[in-house]
């Protein structure tokens, strides 16, 4: 500590230094430097897009509604892709991806994150990559003998027909299955996780880890849909393959978390 | 950012000719806690205290700075009603500025429709433009707290405050007003002088101690404020009739982030060779009908490489078996 303090003593001229930019914790800047990897700057990305619901229902695939959605995903993407460019980094890690509706059908897809840039990395395709993993995922990613390559999602909207009254009353009695619906789902999951899995083909991945879903059905005057959104982070093998981590097992002496003064 | 010295700088480098001097509160005479402290306080944890123990510091004392402001914003409320009419002049004055005409093809000056004979549709129209009065409104409420905050550091001669929250929040008074807080908990290094100027980290003790072993030491902390006032037209206000890609919403995020980035980083650059532990707030503020203002707020700390040779860490991967 005496040398910290003494660091602090001495007169600070700023001067052609090279001030990086960070939201790491201290924690997370430790597992980066341990990998390799060192801050450059904070990097964003910003999309947004609308779309009419078009009167969603059976036999009507929202094709619009999906590729808004899909736009202003990757209008953010390529933002921060662009950033990463700009600074020479090698990608972005920690990253915040955060998607916020807002009135009629408005959606502003936000990334925010710090940029890295190793001196070891020599990827294939010299491109940076964006990843949603944190600090301390993308370090043991790393342990682990793999790389990331991109973000990519994959979005679908399906509708389904609405059900008449007389449906609904009728069924109201019974305990039965809605086919269309179920039938909706599978279609919108089948579609979103294809367009992600060509999306990781084409970034040359060998998987993609912490796929992230948001299903949200949308029951509406005359619109009867299935929103469908996945995103996660493409990752490839690096060359010395696969590094087994071996965990050690840790058996905690701690008591459970005392319950009785919850709140609520 | 932190001392008194650095005060006139971050005044003069915030938006220029939006704070007068002499309605600053900084130039009240003001008397930060001067009462007879009896025994150490400190807001820090267990696990903290003992982590900045570990590193050969003791708790001091709390420490807080507060201080209540007046938010400045461009424009008042005039923009939200008028501001289409000044379309064409946007931007005259410096700095980011962009227009939106209305996204119905009714209202892009043509024959078709209502209005297209005389010019934009005033409902439709939007417009976005950096508002610097409210950033710099906003990074001398920060900048006073802080200051108040390393006085009160100073007068117990403390090494540096570690923990230090810094925000703003509407408490006293009405709106357009905000209450600026620094506060955390100072701390000392037993035997040894105090220094030029105690050090400020919004770090937690554990984060602290971590970044000594790492071979950096905190400096100060760094703030970095930007804002954008959007009028939106009427497809940043959701018209279900004009879906599509909007370039309005992202353009006044992006420009508002660019801007505390860039503060942030000028501020870094006077303090030290890095910023860790940035908090990030992109916020709206409502003003005037359907107009709001875009701010982003990056709070940090600056730190200083004291050695080369950080101590290996190489952490464990451990499973936890629950019971």
């Amino acid at each position: 500590m005496e040398a910290a303090l003494a660091g602090l003593r001495r007169p600070f001229v700023p001067g052609d230094q090279t001030t990086f930019l960070s939201d790491l914790t201290v924690g997370e800047l430790v597992l980066l430097e341990e990998i390799g990897y060192r801050p450059v700057d904070i990097v964003s990305g910003v999309g947004t897009a609308s779309w009419n619901p078009q009167f969603t229902t059976a036999a009507t695939e929202g094709n619009m509604w999906g590729r808004a959605i899909a736009t202003a995903i990757d209008h953010a993407r390529s933002g921060i892709l662009e950033e990463l460019r700009s600074r020479q980094a090698d990608g972005v890690v920690a990253m915040r991806f955060e998607l916020e509706r807002e009135r009629a059908n408005l959606l502003t897809c936000t990334m925010l994150g710090t940029a890295v840039r190793s001196p070891h990395r020599q990827p294939a395709d010299g491109q940076p990559f964006a990843t949603t993993l944190t600090a301390r995922d993308f370090h043991l990613l790393v342990r682990a003998g793999y790389e990331p390559t991109g973000i990519v999602i994959g979005v679908s909207v399906v509708g389904f027909a609405a059900r008449s009254v007389s449906q609904s009353l009728g069924l109201a009695r019974d305990n039965v299955e809605l086919g269309d619906q179920t039938t909706a789902l599978y279609a919108a999951r089948e579609k979103a996780m294809e367009m992600m899995e060509h999306e990781a083909g084409e970034l040359g991945a060998d998987g993609v880890v912490e796929v992230q879903l948001q299903e949200r059905p949308v029951n509406a005057l005359l619109t009867h849909a299935v929103e469908f959104i996945a995103v996660g982070t493409a990752v490839r093998r690096a060359a010395p393959g696969h590094q087994a981590l071996g965990p050690e097992f840790q058996l905690t002496l701690d008591d459970p978390p005392d319950v009785t003064f919850r709140d609520g | 950012m932190t001392g008194p010295s650095s005060g006139d700088a971050d005044r003069a480098s915030g938006a220029a000719g939006s704070v007068r001097s002499e309605q600053v509160p900084g130039d009240i005479a003001f008397h930060p806690d001067g009462r007879e402290r009896k025994t150490w306080t400190s807001d820090l944890s267990v696990a903290e205290a003992a982590a900045v123990r570990r590193v050969g510091m003791i708790p001091k004392g709390f420490v807080m700075g507060t201080a209540v402001m007046q938010l400045a914003a461009l424009g008042g409320q005039a923009f939200g009603q008028w501001g289409g009419l000044a379309g064409p002049q946007l931007g005259v004055g410096g700095g980011f500025s962009e227009s939106y005409p209305c996204a119905h093809s009714y209202s892009l000056g043509g024959s078709v429709g209502f209005g297209g004979n005389v010019g934009p549709n005033q409902e439709h129209y939007g417009f976005s433009i950096e508002d610097t009065v409210l950033a710099a409104s906003l990074t001398e409420g920060y900048r006073l707290a802080l200051e108040r905050l390393h006085d009160e550091a100073i007068q117990l001669g403390a090494h540096g405050v570690v923990g230090v929250a810094l925000f703003f929040e509407n408490l006293v008074g009405s709106t357009g007003t905000a209450t600026f807080f620094a506060r955390g908990t100072a701390v000392v290094h037993g035997g040894t002088a105090p220094l030029p100027s105690p050090f400020l980290t919004n770090a937690s003790g554990q984060h602290f101690e971590r970044l000594i072993a790492l071979g950096y030491v905190p400096s100060a902390m760094a703030v970095g404020v930007g804002s954008v006032y959007v009028q939106p037209n009427c497809q940043a206000r959701g018209d279900f009739t004009v879906p599509g890609v909007n370039r309005q919403i992202p353009a006044a995020i992006s420009v508002a982030r660019s801007r505390a980035r860039a503060a942030l980083a000028a501020m870094a650059h006077r303090m030290g060779e890095g910023v860790v532990h940035t908090e990030w707030t992109d916020r709206r503020v409502s003003r005037y009908a359907e107009s709001w203002d875009q701010l982003a707020v990056a709070v940090g700390t600056a730190v200083r490489r004291y050695s080369a040779e950080a101590l290996p860490v190489n952490p464990r991967p451990v499973l936890p078996l629950r019971p």
